[in-house]
């Protein structure tokens, strides 16, 4: 089976459409300026903003760019999204969240992950449930790398990845507080970066398993998990490398025939530095290495999106991009980064990201076909199981654990202790962290594994709301009042970085975001992830908590 | 000082979830990050920034600028009753 890009839209502040965004590039222009009408921001910051976005009647900011970036692939690829052979993948990692601000008591329901993706249903009349993907800074790679697995084993014949993410208060008081956002345009990989930008930005693709002319193929892609720390990358880039190897294997596809890599390249310090440890660990050291970051800024949920269409269209013309301001090395492994566009002959490339977390994923494009190994037909077998709610604990159906406290905090606290396991970093965990950490800690007792041999697939319908509210409570008052230890939380799948630390899980870990537990198809999934990424087990479950409802459903499953 | 070390294990307690943690249990000249001592990170980091800002007025842009004020409560004791306003 090969899966082609077939269709791409990029919508951001430099341009309505892929063309209008790829000449923006070509002039060298940048989409980061500093914003000082406080719509975004308390205080001015560097950032790439729409100036003057209309919103389709009755939707919101986000939910129209999602469907202007929709209706034009769909357009050009002549596809149809009533058919049951095509699926829709939205990647976003805070969706509307900015309608937090308006009430954290009554929440408005288009604030929560779901709805949005019930919207899209909606909206197209879809055949099947719009998949949400919202795994940090890693999205919309992942959502790629999701998208081909599902072509690949034969579930749909086109896939729509939509990456969208908009900047409010909620996003820029959390990065301010984490001091990682820079006064002036972020330089990826300079001796001089001190820091990202945030943008806004929507892309749309489709990715097909119908070649048509002049497209650039999906051949590989693989996720991985640094299980080192939630916020701070790896201290050796392993894990990235990892991802590109992966990536690089399933797509037949040597260092040779690598003619670019486009990196996440946030111009944070201590990311460049672990992603260029990473590129030379995977050989790659020597090749044009770029950041689209200083002309979009980093658009989140839609970053990898558009910076792969970026990538399809580099394939295509031969023009590789500049990374606009780079002018010294300030890396530990030297790259070969240039400010200056240049002309290339085109094979393949590696698409990365890494995000909040632990997690890194990694896709190659290619200019050529090449067909990846067949999946095999299986059902896992299941190792073990547990479930958390109303106050038990199971094992494999056993009780192991009750307390009739109704608080969750409370009861949560006395699950740990039962444990015996001392680890201070339990008590900084948000509610829905340590209920998937309890659970996976029961789950995982006794089993030996290596650490890329397993992975974890989680889902849950709330995605962090709890945390998402107390951010927003915090930031009533001010941007200013924002907590770092708190808005890290603000992603679903933190809960994950914190399970792959304390277990050493290296392996695939995916976040998804839908109202009802759809057990069947998560370990469907999982099925195929253990067979692309050559891993022995998987956790996968459901993981859910709002306002002391909490239900959690790990199965340990083997391929 | 003594006072003051005091005060900033209460708040370090407060600010940085350390359940079950009392003021006896830390030793205000140990060292606070890496392993042993509390075992803090580079998010307790950034809070630490937090409380310094919020509760004595001062103001530390760069993290990195942190490690050796941050040592252990001692240092930051120190630190702050040099620079308060």
């Amino acid at each position: 089976m090969s899966t082609y890009i077939t269709a791409d839209c990029i919508i951001s502040p430099l341009g309505i459409g892929t063309k209008q965004n790829l000449k923006a590039m070509e002039q060298c222009r940048s989409g980061i300026a500093l914003q000082t009408n406080q719509l975004v921001a308390d205080t001015e910051i560097m950032a790439s903003v729409f100036a003057n976005a209309t919103n389709i009647d009755g939707y919101t900011k986000l939910e129209s760019l999602i469907f202007s970036a929709i209706d034009n692939v769909v357009a050009t690829s002549g596809i149809s999204l009533t058919d049951k052979h095509t699926a829709v993948i939205l990647s976003t990692t805070k969706g509307n969240v900015e309608l937090l601000a308006q009430s954290t008591t009554c929440i408005n329901p288009k604030a929560y992950l779901w709805n949005v993706a019930q919207t899209i249903d909606e909206h197209y009349h879809l055949a099947n449930q719009t998949i949400v993907l919202s795994n940090a800074c890693i999205s919309g790679v992942s959502a790629m790398v999701v998208a081909k697995r599902l072509i690949d084993a034969g579930d749909f014949d086109s896939v729509v990845v939509v990456g969208a993410d908009v900047l409010s208060h909620f996003i820029t008081s959390g990065f301010l507080s984490f001091k990682s956002l820079s006064a002036n345009r972020c330089l990826p990989f300079d001796a001089r970066r001190n820091g990202l930008n945030l943008g806004e930005a929507c892309g749309a693709l489709v990715v097909s398993n119908r070649k048509t002319q002049g497209s650039i193929c999906l051949r590989g892609g693989a996720i991985s998990n640094d299980a080192n720390h939630i916020s701070g990358p790896s201290r050796t880039g392993y894990e990235l490398n990892l991802a590109i190897r992966q990536a690089m294997a399933e797509a037949k596809i040597d260092v040779a025939d690598i003619s670019f890599v486009d990196t996440h390249g946030t111009a944070t310090v201590y990311n460049d530095e672990m992603e260029s440890k990473a590129v030379g660990l995977a050989e790659l050291a020597n090749k044009p290495v770029q950041s689209l970051k200083p002309y979009f800024g980093h658009t989140l949920g839609a970053s990898g999106v558009i910076e792969a269409i970026v990538c399809v269209n580099e394939l295509k013309t031969g023009l590789l991009y500049g990374t606009l301001g780079f002018e010294q090395t300030g890396t530990p492994i030297t790259l070969n980064v240039s400010a200056q566009h240049q002309t290339l002959p085109m094979n393949s490339c590696v698409k990365t990201a890494s995000g909040f977390g632990g997690c890194n994923a990694a896709i190659v494009l290619s200019v050529n076909d090449g067909a990846t190994a067949e999946l095999e037909q299986t059902e896992n077998e299941i190792i073990a199981s547990v479930e958390i709610s109303n106050g038990v604990v199971t094992k494999n159906g056993e009780q192991i654990f009750a307390n009739s406290e109704a608080d969750f905090a409370t009861f949560i606290r006395e699950a740990h202790k039962q444990l015996g396991e001392a680890n201070m970093k339990f008590f900084k965990m948000d509610d829905m962290s340590k209920l998937g950490y309890v659970a996976a800690e029961v789950l995982l007792q006794g089993i030996a594994f290596e650490p890329e041999k397993m992975g974890i697939v989680l889902s849950n319908s709330a995605s962090s709301i709890d945390t998402d509210l107390r951010h927003q409570e915090l930031i009533n008052a001010g941007d200013a009042d924002a907590s770092p230890a708190v808005f890290v939380y603000t992603l679903a799948n933190v809960v994950i970085g914190e399970i792959c630390i304390k277990h050493k899980i290296k392996g695939e870990n995916t976040f998804f975001v839908s109202r009802n537990y759809n057990r069947q198809w998560l370990h469907h999934y999982a099925q195929i992830a253990m067979q692309k990424q050559q891993m022995n087990y998987c956790i996968v479950g459901w993981c859910n908590l709002q306002s002391n409802n909490y239900n959690a459903i790990f199965e340990l499953v083997k391929k | 000082m003594e006072e003051l070390i005091e005060k900033l294990k209460g708040q370090l307690i407060e600010e940085l979830n350390l359940e079950e943690v009392t003021p006896a249990d830390i030793d205000a000249e140990a060292p606070l990050f890496g392993d042993g001592g509390l075992g803090l990170d580079s998010i307790d980091a950034l809070e630490i920034i937090l409380i310094l800002e919020r509760n004595y007025g001062i103001k530390i842009e760069n993290p990195a600028q942190g490690k050796e004020i941050f040592y252990s409560v001692k240092t930051l004791a120190e630190y702050i009753t040099k620079n308060q306003k």
